[in-house]
């Protein structure tokens, strides 16, 4: 099994109130799989989505990754995780202002020991992938929505993951740029690519490989789709 | 509307006292250091401007230009001058001649002291001051008369109310019963009279000593009154001819056929003279123009870095209320509404700011005082005069940025915006080279600072030629008998504890100096130099121990070795010893050189037996005189107004004092003992300079407080505007460690700037300073890494903790915040 969730709890505390946003969750993920997460607002979807993530800790339960058992590791060893494994794509896109497109792809590959020169080929590989290459010295604030997603996704490639984390994607874009993000993913599923998805839209988790849907911090279904 | 400021004002205070403490405290800072030294500043401007006319007012100062060495100018002259000046001038209206004496009142056993100047009539005429009680016309008509001064009233008699009062004075060693015949009015200007307790009229019998009929000698100094501000450069341009017609003689009061050769005479318009006098000799009050403008300089740059710092804050601030603004127009206000809205909360802050500045000034104006020796008092006239300024500048640089940029958002915009604003990168860039601006002044300040530091501790510590440690220096003797000579010399020789004394003519800070120009016949022709002359007394090697570089010292088995006589023109050859520049001076290849060599001044020949290193008796501003010094061991001359000098071990200083007070007075009764240490003697040398190191160490602390001020609220802004970017970039796998990195290196980065920009103006601005001092420190890069590495480190400190904090916001958590 490529990724095992155990029995994950989160709980979130604050002084007064203490909520339940996953409860007793188990899941597990296949290499190469295409996975839509589905469900009401606040069911627990972003909150599982993190915890897959790592840049949230589940409250208890057990989170195995390959050969890794990631609820043990320390800080610094997830975020060194993090950047040989996962690349995320965000519902607001998520670039830094203050740094050009190409800049902000090269994020993912500035804190690996990878050469500069083979950094670039990379970052500029990335962006033909997405059809940003002519964007590459324009600030974030300068591109259209579709074009800002295209370049998250090209900075979720470009350090060749192993797992793709998808939050609402397609929330922030029309219905075409909305189809173009859904294809792309789909063929970096083809290519061999891990991918968990969370959506609000069924006509896009219908175009993933397994649908599962959430209520109340709980999976309730989990269907593989027939494509 | 002026509620909503005030609410405004209030709601920020109490949602972000971070943000509104460190505006204010910065700013009150920055004012309240600004008003302090403008106070100072002040003072020194307007020294000497409180006398009546004081444009048309001169002072006549000599010019000796002699052989060898520099041309000096002192502001003091021969009062032989001074009949001519009135018979030949019809420019002057008035003129008084000023003496300056120590005189001190005997009280319960102990002498204390005070200044006395001897002045003629006119006085009163020349300067415009008032009495409170007496009148001007009668005041200084009797021999017995004297003026005295309010302080010194309240400080001898407890009142001003003294008018006809007898007061004992001790003067030359005899007591004289003056009856007060007037007491000056306080003068609210400080100048060059404050110094002074009593003024007393110049009696026919002072006009008997030489300097009133000598062309050589002098006094004190002449104040002419003239009827228009233009006719000191008229007659200056004839004074060389004055010097010709009145001065040229070969009798023993005249300067020789051509006195314009070597003497001149010249007018200085009082009203300059505060800042002219430092370059002169003996000057009293006089400082430095520099030193004053640098003050000037470090008050406006601690009020600009404040500024500085509350525009950064707020240019940082406002892009955090860009999404108020953008509700406050959706909802109907109007660009005048806004602008009046973010003016008006400057105003405010500025204003409380201000008050607590001037509070601020409150506690420092008595510590600056302190440290100058200055009698600066906050003068609320002049306080209320600038603060108005202040406070105005203040608010339109803090509120121009937030009214005019904010007021013209577009809501829409705004709201669009997913992220906070930054201000946008001018803002940014703007914020960033302030931030390199305040930097640079603070580092140069404390490069500034650790420089004079070195070089006034290298003073306090420098070898003068001889050894400062355990040597006390008493008063002048004007006893002038061998008898008496010998048995004060006997007597402290004998108190218990004194290892050696000694008389010399000189001393640490000499109270009176003879030259004299000496021939040197060398083989390429005759060499002259001015040298300045000193007659010492048996046991001066073991007292002051000066270094003998070559040759040997005095002593009694040589007969020529002892000056024969006291005063006046050697009848046969004599032994003396030169110092290294003297020796320079008249072109000896080496020390070993002079020895032997036979020198000549009109009396009979003088034989070089040895020379010594340069002894320093004075400032150390000034090269050391070619000096030479003549031998009297009191065997049958007395010395002329000798100083005693002695050197002591085993006991305390204060108890060595007491001990010589004791053996002194049984002999001399009438004449203060005074015996002082080498640090005591020399302060008026150093004072000035420890003080700017004072000032510039104060200026400094302030300067990198505001910056560091500033810097910590942009670090605060910048934890919040950064969290969600610093959220990405853990996602993405940045460490803790890495994120700190960035973090420090960018909030770093202006400070290491303005390091690189500071270096070069620090060096510059102490290699000009240091050229000032004969004797002086090299500029060592110690000093610049030190202040480079401390201001970095300081730096680091202050932000730190916000980068600390940034750098362990969860990811998660981050990226919801937008």
């Amino acid at each position: 099994m490529f990724i095992q969730l155990s029995n994950i709890q989160r709980l979130y505390r604050s002084d007064e109130v203490e909520t339940t946003a996953l409860h007793d969750v188990n899941v597990s993920i296949d290499a190469g799989e295409f996975v839509a997460i589905m469900g009401p607002s606040g069911c627990g979807k972003s909150t599982l989505l993190n915890i897959l993530g790592t840049i949230d800790r589940p409250t208890s339960g057990q989170y195995r990754f390959a050969e890794h058992d990631l609820t043990t590791m320390s800080e610094v060893m997830l975020a060194q995780f993090r950047r040989e494994n996962l690349g995320y794509v965000f519902q607001s896109f998520n670039l830094i202002d203050e740094l050009t497109i190409e800049e902000n792809i090269d994020l993912a590959l500035i804190y690996r020991k990878i050469p500069k020169a083979e950094r670039k080929e990379r970052v500029a590989a990335a962006m033909d992938h997405v059809g940003i290459a002519h964007r590459a010295r324009h600030y974030p604030s300068q591109l259209s929505g579709g074009q800002q997603q295209r370049a998250a996704i090209a900075r979720a490639i470009v350090g060749k993951p192993r797992l793709i984390l998808a939050d609402e994607p397609t929330g922030n874009l029309d219905t075409e740029n909305g189809a173009q993000v859904m294809d792309m993913l789909q063929r970096l599923n083809d290519d061999g690519a891990t991918i968990i998805m969370v959506t609000h839209s069924p006509s896009h988790a219908d175009l993933a490989k397994r649908r599962i849907d959430m209520l109340d911090g709980q999976v309730v279904v989990s269907v593989r789709n027939v494509l | 509307m002026l509620g909503t400021i005030i609410r405004g004002v209030a709601r920020q205070a109490q949602r972000h006292p971070l943000y509104v403490g460190l505006n204010v405290f910065g700013l009150a800072l920055g004012i309240g250091v600004f008003l302090t030294l403008a106070l100072l500043v002040r003072y020194e401007y307007n020294f000497n401007t409180g006398l009546a006319d004081i444009q048309r007012v001169a002072r006549v100062d000599a010019h000796w230009m002699m052989p060898g060495v520099e041309a000096k100018e002192y502001p003091e002259s021969t009062f032989r001058s001074a009949p001519f000046l009135r018979q030949d001038f019809p420019e002057i209206e008035s003129s008084t001649r000023l003496e300056e004496n120590g005189v001190s009142l005997q009280k319960d056993g102990h002498f204390e002291e005070f200044d006395e100047g001897s002045v003629d009539p006119d006085f009163f005429k020349v300067f415009g001051v008032a009495l409170r009680s007496g009148r001007v016309e009668e005041a200084l008509s009797q021999p017995d008369s004297v003026v005295i001064s309010e302080g010194a009233a309240r400080k001898i008699f407890g009142t001003v109310d003294v008018l006809g009062r007898v007061v004992t004075l001790n003067h030359g060693e005899k007591n004289y019963a003056h009856t007060i015949s007037g007491v000056l009015k306080n003068r609210s200007n400080p100048d060059f009279l404050t110094r002074y307790d009593f003024f007393m009229p110049i009696t026919k019998n002072d006009e008997k000593q030489d300097c009133f009929i000598d062309w050589g000698g002098d006094c004190g100094a002449i104040y002419l009154k003239l009827h228009k501000p233009s006719q000191i450069d008229v007659i200056n341009a004839q004074l060389e001819q004055f010097i010709k017609q009145h001065a040229a003689g070969t009798d023993d009061f005249s300067i020789g056929p051509h006195p314009e050769r070597t003497f001149a005479l010249s007018l200085v318009g009082l009203d300059k003279a505060h800042f002219y006098d430092a370059h002169l000799q003996y000057a009293q009050d006089a400082i430095n123009q520099n030193v004053v403008n640098s003050i000037a300089l470090i008050a406006a740059l601690s009020l600009v870095l404040a500024c500085v710092n509350t525009v950064n804050l707020a240019t940082a601030r406002s892009a955090l209320r860009a999404r108020e603004v953008a509700l406050r127009k959706t909802f109907g206000a109007t660009r005048k509404a806004l602008f009046i809205q973010f003016m008006g909360e400057a105003t405010c802050f500025v204003v409380f700011s201000a008050f607590i500045g001037l509070a601020l000034s409150e506690v420092l104006v008595p510590e600056i005082a302190l440290i100058t020796g200055k009698n600066i008092t906050i003068d609320y006239g002049f306080v209320f005069k600038i603060l108005p300024i202040i406070i105005v500048a203040c608010s339109v640089l803090n509120g121009i940025y937030p009214a005019v940029v904010l007021s013209g958002y577009r809501p829409s915009l705004i709201f669009a915006a997913t992220r906070m604003a930054s201000g946008g990168r001018f803002a940014e860039r703007l914020r960033n080279s302030l931030t390199v601006g305040q930097f640079t002044i603070a580092v140069s300040l404390v490069i500034c600072m650790l420089v004079i530091h070195h070089q006034t501790e290298f003073l306090r510590d420098a070898n003068c030629g001889f050894a400062k440690q355990g040597l006390l220096i008493g008063h002048q003797i004007s006893a002038d008998t061998l008898k008496t000579q010998k048995d004060i010399l006997r007597e402290i020789r004998n108190v218990q504890g004194v290892d050696f004394a000694t008389f010399a003519v000189l001393a640490p800070n000499p109270n009176r100096k003879s030259r004299t120009t000496f021939d040197y016949n060398a083989p390429t022709g005759t060499v002259r130099v001015h040298v300045l002359t000193d007659t010492v007394s048996t046991d001066y090697q073991k007292t002051y121990q000066p270094v003998l570089m070559a040759g040997r010292w005095f002593d009694l088995e040589h007969l020529e070795d002892v000056l024969p006589t006291g005063n006046g023109k050697r009848q046969r050859r004599t032994n003396a010893i030169l110092n290294a520049s003297a020796a320079l001076k008249f072109g000896f290849h080496n020390v070993e050189d002079a020895v032997g060599k036979t020198i000549n001044d009109g009396g009979g020949d003088v034989v070089i037996i040895g020379v010594i290193r340069d002894i320093r008796f004075e400032s150390p501003h000034a090269a050391v005189y070619p000096g030479i010094i003549f031998f009297n061991p009191l065997s049958d001359n007395p010395l002329y107004l000798p100083i005693p000098a002695i050197r002591f071990h085993g006991v305390s200083e204060t108890v060595m004092k007491s001990r010589l007070e004791k053996a002194w007075y049984k002999i001399t009764p009438n004449m203060p003992a005074d015996f002082e240490d080498i640090n005591e003697r020399l302060s008026s040398y150093y004072e000035d300079d420890q003080r700017l190191g004072k000032v510039f160490t104060e200026g400094a602390i302030v300067a990198l407080m505001i910056a560091c001020l500033g810097l910590y609220g942009l670090a605060s802004f910048a934890a919040t505007r950064r969290i969600h970017e610093i959220g990405i970039r853990k996602t993405l796998g940045a460490t803790g460690g890495q994120v700190i990195a960035l973090l420090l290196h960018g909030f770093l980065k202006p400070v290491v700037l303005a390091c690189v920009i500071a270096t070069p103006i620090a060096w510059a601005i102490m290699r000009n300073w240091l050229a000032g001092f004969d004797q002086r420190i090299a500029l060592s890069a110690v000093d610049f890494v030190v202040a480079i590495l401390g201001a970095i480190i300081i730096a680091t400190v202050t932000v730190l903790g916000q980068t600390y904090r940034i750098s362990r916001a969860e990811p998660a958590r981050a990226l919801r915040a937008e």
